[in-house]
């Protein structure tokens, strides 16, 4: 049956001429079309017009063929059709409140589609006229959150739900939808947490109740005080919280899950053949970027929680036993994040990509800045297999997974960050990104240097992935510094190692560490002798660098202390017997003899950092990250709300 | 009360003296107290009266009626004192349904006693008087050694109890039913198990002697309630089912749980109370939520829930369902476990009960407590990441700590407020968070104000890394610590300070020094997780925990903790912790320096339990496998050479703890001796736990462990080997420990012996428990029989480690020296 009437409507649209058969409600449309009122010669129009399956093509696609003068013609009519949608909502047969559902999603659509130029007041006024525009728009939210808020049909709830979404995103930039004002004012954020912290609507709706958060708290976020922001900032209810996290970590594992299927599949088709950066490359198709940006509205609303609510954090800390170690850790944040960067070179041309990755770090960031996170990731009782996707690359063979240590979930995020460092070394340098990865790092060492936290962690492998990070800058110099300024970069870096040689003591696990930190930076002494030489040189003419350049330097005063003061040491001890490749063991036996001898200069400030601010650094990356969410969920939400069927269906037998 | 003058509990007499069926027997003028036989003190006394119970133990019905009908009268003389001279104490006119009476406990001052009684006195009434009827039948006065001994002061609740189970006379029955009353609580709470199990699988007159007295306890306490409950019900598991629903067990335990027996002070403190329907009806209705396990709650959240965006749990204040939220919680404590071992490794078991005990969190804090404390409280908060699952094969006990507040009464304190876990950590917040108010109340008029939780000074809070204090001496006293603006740019500031110089030597120093300083900790071992948890000292334990904990500001904060144990029966458990905890106040009393360590048990049901941990100790198996290292060797490294002071008194307390170990495991024939069973506290005591094997049973497919008990080389290695001193001492500290622990022989074997009414628990298997455990206190022998004996036993324990045969001691039992 539902299929005949929307060929009907499709046959008519695509072939006036051939005089199809037209469905009742078709033709009712075409009288709100007219500038009379339909109610003048059939008094009981709108109630009949709610009983009628709604043809949301053809209203849509109808108002999308009049321009903005032949709509403003037919205004009251609409304006009527609006307000009888609206009086519908609290009807209490389920049909009519679908139609008038859905029939309110084809006229924001329809209208916006219309207008992109035209400002918000006039769709406003197009919509519900400016008189009535706020009582309409009151009625319309408490309509909704009643809905929201009943015991009612789920099916009902999502359609309100989506009509919200639609609501929402249907300007690009949401900070420009006015209508937005009214959502503001009239709240429906109870409603929201309410469904969150109710376990069976959080599993049917939770993902929508979500997305539409995010969307929500970001609109005018900078310009004007956002009730939405003001309220998720103090939630402290628990379940609500944890309803939240669930949602996300559900939508992210599953990514993850797909991710993963995805790399198997892949691998068990090519075999090893594959094992180079072509095969990521093969991951990232086209079906691939759906997934991605689907993760970007919840990365965003991850980071909206984390960033705005003191109490998430304390939520992102408790697992939940609903989700299965196949998932790691029920904090979603600190790990799922490793997709979207362990996996994915972000190719230039990938915006999206460059995107979740950026996004990813600053959650990281905003994690390790806060203590309660950081005394979770510690924790040496909680302890996780986290499985990261690790890029096949040429001089390594992909890990076995199987065997992977049961650790401190900041281990992961080490690891995360390690592998950052080794796989993003590219001629396109995603410099933003290593700097938000260099100070991840860094308020970790700085937490665990306060706290006196000695983390079991091959620090080596941080070590030796720093200096080959230094080597790539350095092998680059030209090519990267035409774009970038490599040198806050190599300071970082720098000052990373003079955070363990001066600090070392309070953080690093055994001694052995320390005398392993000394061996790596001796080792490795030619990139450090280059770096300096490189600095050096730009800080002493009067280039655009010198100053950034001389600060290095001067970072560098304790590495080279070190190797001039260990350097000798080891030939003589080589010369003396009559050695001539050391091994590591004796070369760490000249460290430990040949400490007392060494002074080292006490650096300034080490162990501060400066912390993460959105409104005054990030806002543009911020308002670009929206609008992209927006349409992508204005695109999905199509597909979404025509796909009614099931709940017609369902309301159909009841009645 | 615990303190103050014995009160006497008058209900059952003062009923049947209101009652018609008693005569007055002839008032007859007592003299009171009745003083013990001059001169005799009390040690000297106790020890007549335990060596002659034998004489003794022939009751005669007529002293036992006499004392019964003195004990009538006097409640009669002085209710008619009351009720003339009108010396009524306020407690009695504001309860003035009930009978009161007043009334003086035999051997002790008057005391003041105020009940309202309902429905109890019918039943006590027609006992006692069906009891005096039948009591009339012999009567004579030929003995009033019985009556003495009951007045006299060294009538102890352990007589009591024998008595009560001893003796077949109504009226002796009735009369100790009536004297529990007088004896201190913690007394007779020691005998629960026993008065219970009497209760429930004895005839009617013991029943009803106890009842009183049990019902008069669980008004008093809830927790006395909830154990009551429990053991209740524990203890009926054993009947056939059929008889089990119609039995009086079953029936005092709905009757507790129906929590009609609530305190009656409650009534007092909430007078106008009038529109509330009656309690017992709705019990589910008015629950506590936060105290119902993740299923439930997920129910009654959903009705609850406030549509605010803050809501903080504000219990219902109108009379709190008693045991309800108890029960709830003990309910999900037990899922959890249930939950637990369906899962297959022990690193999935861990996250999963870390994860399900933080959802335990949201719930809390609530009206509920851990029945192993020793003092009123109520539990606040679980550290979650702390939990760790316990080494067991198929079962999965865990270990959790709890954070409690005490209080000084649980039933009167209110539950403490709710502190949100981030409390402990830093406010961040919007830039422009603070000015948000008004300009959003302008906004939309229709916001509901958000209740503040934030303003009770006394809460503190931490902020970010920033502001982080750490209590650890500042190393560099040079560091940038305390300041607080901090920009990357001004890291190496060369033109402003005098550089300051550090030595490289100094820093690798401080290293390892301060990781030497560290206690030797144990290693993660993901088989094995709780070795590393209960390796670390308690009392740092407890700072760290405190230090994460949102209510760890509070005076009142304390950190409990408790084995939760699903599947498995721990009544031997208990039956076990009452044998040790005799033996050790035999010990005591003795002044036999040997060390046991009883550890509290708690029986929810014939499957489920919860033990308190022992503190500071870790098993022998995981000292060796964590230290690779012999028991002696540990003993070194943990408490210096062979001459220091600490290695000496560890040596001390492992020589004391074992002769005492050694006693028990051979009185109760503790089986399955393992080194897992076995624990190594802190100061070298070692500390023997799961008695899931004692007296009759023992573990079949193991073949049999035929030595007295456990005594390996190892062992002795510690003790300094075989011609040491210490060894020698230990000998003979069980020889001392035997000989006490024979002259009370009798308070030991009671506990045992009750117990075995209607019980199917293995330990009772066949036919002669009784009688072997009375004969491995050999009775009979001279002192220094006893200590060949104990050479022999030994002699024999050690060489079953090389020969795996035992003898001498058959021989000794079989009389043949």
């Amino acid at each position: 049956m539902a299929q005949v009437e929307k060929r009907g409507g499709l046959l008519r649209k695509s072939s006036a001429s051939k005089k199809p058969l037209k469905e009742k409600v078709v033709l009712m449309y075409d009288e709100i079309f007219m500038t009379e009122d339909p109610s003048k010669c059939s008094p009981r129009f709108w109630e009949e017009l709610f009983l009628m399956k709604v043809n949301l093509e053809y209203l849509e696609g109808k108002l999308e063929s009049l321009d903005g003068e032949e709509l403003m013609k037919i205004k009251d009519n609409i304006n009527c059709l609006f307000q009888h949608c609206i009086q519908a909502l609290g009807e209490d047969h389920p049909i009519r409140v679908v139609n008038a559902l859905q029939t309110l999603c084809a006229l924001i659509r329809g209208v916006h589609q219309k207008n992109k130029s035209t400002s918000g007041f006039d769709i406003i006024n197009m919509l519900m006229g400016f008189d009535k525009a706020e009582l309409c728009m009151k009625n319309l939210m408490e309509s909704l959150d009643s809905l929201l808020c009943a015991e009612g049909s789920e099916s009902l709830k999502s359609l309100c739900l989506k009509l919200l979404l639609c609501l929402v995103t249907v300007t690009d930039n949401i900070s420009q939808n006015t209508i937005l004002e009214y959502v503001m004012i009239n709240s429906i954020f109870e409603a929201i947490l309410q469904i969150l912290s109710h376990p069976p609507s959080r599993r049917e709706h939770g993902y929508d109740a979500v997305v539409l958060l995010a969307l929500l708290v970001n609109y005018r976020k900078y310009e004007s005080v956002n009730p939405y922001i003001v309220k998720l900032s103090i939630v402290d209810d628990e379940a609500t919280l944890n309803g939240m996290g669930l949602v996300i970590a559900q939508a992210l594992s599953e990514y993850n899950r797909q991710y993963k299927d995805k790399e198997e599949e892949h691998q068990s088709g090519f075999f090893s053949a594959l094992t180079n950066m072509v095969g990521s490359m093969f991951i990232a198709d086209a079906h691939e970027k759906i997934s991605v940006q689907t993760n970007e509205a919840i990365l965003l609303a991850l980071y909206e929680a984390v960033h705005l609510n003191r109490n998430f954090i304390t939520v992102l800390a408790q697992s939940h036993p609903e989700m299965g170690l196949v998932t790691t850790p029920v904090s979603p944040a600190p790990t799922t994040p490793a997709t979207p960067l362990g996996t994915t070179p972000p190719s230039s041309d990938d915006e999206h990509r460059l995107h979740s990755g950026k996004l990813c770090l600053i959650i990281l960031t905003c994690i390790a800045e806060d203590q309660y996170a950081n005394a979770f990731l510690h924790d040496d009782n909680m302890n996780f297999r986290v499985n990261l996707h690790r890029m096949p690359m040429r001089h390594r063979k992909k890990a076995a997974d199987k065997n992977l240590p049961c650790r401190p979930l900041v281990c992961a995020v080490l690891d995360l960050m390690v592998e950052f460092i080794v796989t993003h070394m590219m001629k396109e340098f995603p410099m933003d990104l290593y700097v938000r990865c260099i100070q991840v790092v860094h308020k970790l060492l700085c937490y665990q240097k306060k706290c006196r936290v000695r983390l079991h962690y091959t620090w080596r492998e941080l070590w030796s992935a720093l200096i080959n990070l230094l080597k790539f800058l350095m092998s680059n110099e030209t090519v990267l510094l035409a774009k970038h300024n490599i040198f806050t970069l190599a300071l970082m870096i720098v000052n990373l190692f003079n955070m363990f040689i001066t600090y070392g003591d309070t953080f690093l696990p055994t001694p052995s560490s320390y005398d392993e930190l000394y061996y790596e930076i001796i080792r490795m002494h030619q990139s450090f002798d280059n770096l300096y030489s490189m600095v050096l040189r730009l800080s002493t003419n009067a280039g655009q660098w010198k100053e950034a350049a001389s600060k290095v330097t001067h970072a560098l005063v304790n590495i080279r202390a070190i190797i001039n003061h260990f350097n000798p040491k080891i030939e003589s001890y080589a010369a003396v017997n009559h050695i001539s490749q050391l091994s590591e063991e004796q070369v760490l036996e000249v460290v430990r003899a040949n400490y007392d001898t060494l002074t080292l200069k006490l650096q300034d400030g080490l162990d501060q950092y400066e912390r993460y601010s959105e409104q005054h650094k990030e806002a543009a990356f911020f308002k670009e990250l929206v609008r992209s969410i927006s349409t992508n969920v204005r695109r999905n939400l199509a597909f979404h709300t025509l796909s009614q069927e099931v709940l017609l269906k369902e309301f159909s037998t009841i009645s | 009360m615990k303190f103050s003058p014995v009160l006497l509990e008058a209900r059952s007499l003062a009923v049947a003296m209101g009652d018609t069926v008693v005569e007055p027997a002839p008032l007859k003028p007592t003299s009171e107290p009745t003083p013990g036989p001059a001169g005799n003190n009390g040690g000297s006394l106790l020890s007549v009266i335990t060596e002659g119970v034998g004489e003794l133990s022939v009751i005669d019905p007529e002293v036992a009626q006499k004392a019964c009908q003195e004990v009538l009268e006097k409640v009669k003389l002085l209710h008619g004192g009351v009720a003339i001279s009108g010396r009524g104490s306020p407690l009695e006119l504001v309860n003035g349904d009930g009978v009161d009476s007043e009334i003086r406990c035999l051997d002790d001052p008057p005391a003041q006693i105020r009940e309202e009684e309902d429905e109890m006195g019918a039943t006590v009434a027609s006992s006692t008087a069906k009891g005096a009827r039948r009591q009339r039948q012999n009567n004579s006065a030929k003995q009033s050694w019985l009556l003495r001994l009951f007045e006299s002061k060294l009538f102890d609740i352990s007589m009591a109890i024998s008595y009560l189970y001893n003796s077949k006379e109504p009226g002796v029955q009735a009369y100790i039913g009536n004297r529990l009353f007088c004896f201190r609580d913690e007394d007779v709470d020691f005998y629960l198990p026993q008065l219970l199990n009497m209760y429930i699988h004895m005839d009617e007159d013991v029943g009803d002697a106890i009842k009183p007295y049990i019902v008069h306890r669980c008004r008093q306490s809830i927790n006395f309630s909830l154990q009551c409950a429990l053991l209740l019900g524990a203890y009926s598991s054993d009947m056939h089912i059929s008889t089990q629903r119609h039995s009086r067990g079953t029936k005092l335990r709905k009757l507790i749980l129906s929590d009609e027996l609530k305190p009656a002070h409650r009534k007092r403190e909430l007078p106008s109370l009038s529109p509330a329907p009656d309690t017992g009806l709705s019990p589910s209705k008015r629950t506590h939520q936060r105290s119902k396990s993740d299923a439930t709650a997920s129910i009654s959240l959903s009705s609850n829930l406030k549509r605010t965006a803050s809501n903080p749990k504000v219990e219902n204040e109108d009379e709190p369902i008693r045991l309800a939220p108890e029960r709830e919680f003990i309910k999900s404590l037990m899922a959890i476990g249930k939950r637990l071992a369906t899962l297959p490794t022990k690193e999935q078991k861990t996250q999963r009960l870390i994860s399900e005990l933080s959802l335990l969190n949201h719930k809390l804090p609530a009206r509920v407590w851990l029945p192993t404390a020793g003092f009123d409280h109520h539990v606040v908060r679980v550290p979650h990441t702390q939990a760790v699952v316990l080494n067991s094969k198929d079962k999965a006990p865990y270990l959790i700590y709890v954070e409690v507040l005490e209080c000084e009464n649980f039933d009167t304190t209110s539950v403490p407020a709710r502190i949100p876990e981030n409390r402990i950590r830093s406010t961040r917040s919007v830039e422009n968070l603070p000015e948000c108010g008004i300009t959003h109340e302008q906004r939309a008029g229709s916001f509901s104000t958000v209740p503040n939780y934030d303003n009770d000074d006394e809460a503190w809070s931490v902020d970010d890394i920033g502001e982080l204090q750490v209590e650890l001496p500042e190393v560099h006293t040079n560091s940038c610590d305390n300041i607080s603006q901090f920009s990357v740019d001004s890291i190496t500031s060369q033109e402003s300070k005098e550089p300051v110089f550090i030595a490289a030597g100094d820093i690798r120093r401080r290293l390892s020094e301060q990781l030497a300083h560290t206690p030797t900790a144990f290693k993660r071992d993901p088989e094995d997780p709780s070795a590393v948890a209960l390796k670390e000292p308690w009392q740092e334990k407890v700072r760290r925990i405190r230090e994460g904990s949102p209510y760890g500001h509070l005076p009142n904060w304390r950190l409990l903790s408790v084995i939760v144990k699903c599947g498995d029966d721990l009544r031997q458990e208990l039956l076990a912790f009452q044998v040790l905890k005799q033996l050790q106040s035999i010990w005591e009393q003795e002044r036999v320096p040997l060390w046991i360590k009883p550890y509290k048990i708690l029986v929810i049901s014939a499957d489920s339990g919860m033990i308190e941990p022992v503190v500071n100790a870790v098993s022998i198996h995981q000292v060796k496998k964590q230290s690779q290292l012999s028991l002696l060797d540990y003993f070194l490294q943990e408490h210096g050479s062979y001459t220091t002071e600490a290695f000496l008194s560890a040596q001390r307390n492992f020589v004391q703890s074992c002769a005492g170990y050694c006693l028990v495991c051979y009185l109760l024939q503790v089986k399955d001796r393992h080194n897992g069973n076995i624990l190594l506290d802190a100061e070298g005591h070692i500390i023997h736990i799961d008695f899931g094997f004692i007296l009759s049973s023992s573990p079949r497919n193991l073949g049999f462990e035929t030595s007295a008990f456990k005594l390996t080389t190892e062992f002795v290695d510690v003790m300094g080997g075989l011609d040491g001193d210490m060894f020698n001492y230990y000998k003979m500290l069980m020889l001392q420990g035997l000989i006490a622990a024979r002259k009370h022989m009798d308070k030991v074997v009671q506990i045992v012996e009750i117990m075995q009414q209607g019980s199917q628990l293995p330990c009772f298997h066949g036919s002669s428990t009784i009688r072997n455990l009375k004969e491995r206190f050999h009775m009979s022998m001279t002192e220094e029989q006893l200590q060949l004996l104990v050479e022999q036993m030994v002699d024999g324990s050690m060489r079953s480690i090389t020969t795996k045969l035992y003898d001498g001691f058959q021989y000794l039992t079989n009389g043949i020296m």
